[in-house]
């Protein structure tokens, strides 16, 4: 086992640098890292606005700029080679500077600190809602195998996986928020249970999908599970049905959706983007695009660090925990 | 099909004629297993391809056929603006109304095929020639190789699908080549794992070892022996891919980020168009058109990729 973990640390580490590099790479290569930094100030020629001039007060301005500019390169050491520039800028994010945005001059870990949470209400309230869809749903469905409503639930499963997110969002948006008017269209944070309440939409639009892959899952692993011993002696004795579904059947079956729950997790900080746009809600989500827009880009950077060293470190610790209930793992 | 649920003689014959074709060896057996999908679907199930299969494949070929020769078929201009009021629903002019600059939904709707299904197909073309050739090199000659490859995909899917997309789309111009190229990288990895997967298994064979034997050299292992066995469950894996490709492009397209410019019609645009609220409100056609139609697409390339996976009986990976 140590000797295991010994590996997966090191893969860890390893891919948290490859990403890091990688969004690095995409900082400086793709792009002029000084227009990403300061934006079209990068495109003024300093060094003739030096020689121009003393008393040509028009020049101030541009001045000024060159000024900012010359401070850029050195925050940001573009005066120095790739590779050192790569580890200084990996030290600043550790140390949990992620630079400032030149739209606002704001510190880009104060604005993740700022729109975090409600992203984090948004998954949380989707995993909420997919779990709590799916596993009657599943139970059900496995209880009356290939009947009507098994074979009806596939199909629909089979619909809700490939209706595209943000076109499952704007039909939830319109039907259930403007043409029945059951839940509100905009966020609201005034009250908990007003914030709760307009999240519902959103974490259906997220968790509805999953909700559909986790009944896949569980229904199949709940007809295996119908099979055993333990479940015939239930029925024998006489127990309800649904006691046996639902306190005897369920519990076993649930291996593959946990596994599967982690790995969702991470997958969905993606879908989250887009259900951020749909409705409003002032999430990193709706952060990351703004900023995209308004080639704002240590914020991106900073937005897409963060969310794939989460998503790596979330994978990592599925993987441990799945090693951990099936050592067969372990010897790969 | 006759009415017993058995394959017909017929479609048996002809089945067997494909698999002869293309020398198909069986990736994975399945007869039992979560990928049987209980008890709803055994043999005889799997090897039929069914109505639903040729209602999508339909489907399909129709809108291929719009997306590549939508200019010469009698639509409006879709970029026309004002060819009738704005907001206007439904009517024997324009089919599914028109949208807040009265340009005409319908002809929009059938342009958008043009840039989903052509980043769509790109991406997954670009998958399968990228990922496909690592994924055998890797499988094949094992040790470093496969290392380095085996890592470099693990990078790939270590960030969320769209977050790698929009990392790369927020630093280059938004041109069509720079969006297929963008999801085609988000392809390379899955297919590649499928490749290596396959790969591995089929460079245990006997017909590779003969082969060898026989005093040939790698490359000639490679072309002639594995890559017509790989290549059956890739291609059984396209129309899969393909329909996550088109969605990825319709992610991206909502979030704006999509090909830029208003010639580039796209179904995630039109989409975020008409979701504003008032809009959503009071002209309702001009999100749900493109909402159904995408829907649709995805659907049947999602119905057709299934059955096509069931039918060469390749287990499905993570795409």
């Amino acid at each position: 086992m140590a000797r295991f973990l010994i590996r997966r640390l090191v893969l860890l580490v390893a891919v948290l640098f490859a990403v890091t590099f990688l969004g690095f790479s995409a900082m400086n290569f793709l792009g002029d890292p000084l227009f990403n930094v300061v934006g079209l100030m990068a495109e003024l020629d300093c060094e003739a606005i030096e020689a121009g001039s003393a008393e040509d007060t028009s020049l101030d301005r541009a001045r000024s700029d060159c000024e900012t500019v010359a401070e850029a390169r050195a925050t940001y050491h573009l005066d120095r080679p790739v590779p050192v520039r790569y580890l200084l800028w990996v030290g600043d994010m550790f140390t949990g500077d992620f630079g400032t945005s030149f739209q606002n001059d704001q510190p880009v870990a104060e604005i993740i600190r700022e729109k975090l949470p409600e992203t984090l209400i948004l998954l949380v309230m989707a995993q909420i809602v997919s779990l709590g869809v799916a596993i009657p749903w599943g139970v059900i469905a496995a209880y009356r195998a290939n009947r009507a409503f098994d074979r009806g639930s596939t199909v629909a499963s089979f619909g809700l996986l490939s209706i595209p997110n943000f076109a499952l969002g704007v039909v939830l948006l319109y039907l259930l928020s403007l043409r029945w008017q059951i839940f509100p269209s905009a966020y609201e944070s005034d009250s908990v249970v007003g914030l709760v309440f307009s999240m519902v939409l959103p974490a259906a639009t997220l968790g509805l999908p999953l909700a559909a892959s986790y009944q896949r899952l569980l229904r199949t692993d709940l007809i295996t599970t119908l099979q055993e011993d333990f479940v015939h002696m239930a029925r024998a004795k006489g127990l309800p049905p649904m006691r046996i579904m639902f306190r005897h059947a369920l519990r076993p079956s649930l291996f593959s959706v946990v596994t599967v729950f982690g790995v969702s997790t991470g997958a969905m900080i993606g879908g989250s983007l887009v259900v951020e746009q749909i409705f409003g809600i002032p999430g990193i989500g709706r952060e990351i695009v703004t900023a995209v827009v308004r080639d704002d880009f240590p914020v991106v950077l900073a937005i897409v660090m963060l969310v794939a060293c989460t998503f790596v470190v979330i994978n990592f610790v599925v993987d441990l925990f799945y090693s951990w209930l099936d050592p067969r793992v372990r010897a790969r | 099909m006759s009415p017993d649920g058995r394959p017909s003689r017929k479609g048996r014959a002809s089945r067997q004629r494909l698999l002869r074709r293309f020398r198909v060896f069986r990736l994975v057996r399945s007869s039992k297993g979560p990928e049987s999908d209980g008890p709803g679907e055994d043999e005889a199930v799997r090897r039929r391809l069914g109505v639903g299969f040729w209602l999508a494949v339909v489907w399909l070929v129709v809108m291929a056929f719009i997306a590549l020769f939508a200019p010469m078929l009698p639509f409006a201009d879709p970029t026309k603006v004002g060819y009738s009021g704005p907001r206007e629903p439904p009517s024997a002019d324009a089919w599914f109304g028109t949208d807040a600059l009265g340009r005409d939904v319908f002809s929009r709707t059938m342009y958008g095929a043009r840039i989903s299904l052509a980043v769509g197909g790109f991406a997954i073309v670009f998958g399968m020639v990228v990922g496909g050739a690592l994924g055998i090199l890797a499988g094949y000659f094992r040790g470093r190789l496969d290392q380095a490859v085996g890592f470099a995909f693990f990078v790939l899917l270590s960030f969320p699908a769209l977050v790698l997309a929009i990392l790369i789309t927020a630093t280059l111009k938004r041109s069509l080549l720079v969006v297929s190229l963008t999801i085609g990288i988000l392809a390379v990895a899955p297919v590649g794992l499928l490749a290596r997967a396959s790969t591995l298994v089929y460079a245990e064979r006997e017909f590779v070892a003969a082969a060898r034997v026989l005093g040939a050299r790698n490359g000639r292992i490679i072309v002639r022996e594995l890559l017509p066995n790989v290549v059956i469950p890739m291609g059984a894996l396209t129309l899969l891919g393909m329909a996550v490709a088109v969605v990825a492009e319709g992610s991206l397209a909502f979030l704006g980020l999509s090909v830029a410019g208003d010639e580039a019609i796209s179904w995630g645009k039109m989409i975020v168009d008409g979701a504003g609220l008032r809009d959503l409100q009071n002209a309702t056609h001009v999100a749900m058109f493109p909402v159904v139609v995408m829907f649709v697409t995805v659907l049947a390339l999602n119905f057709a990729g299934d059955r096509i996976r069931q039918y060469f009986d390749v287990k499905e990976l993570a795409f």
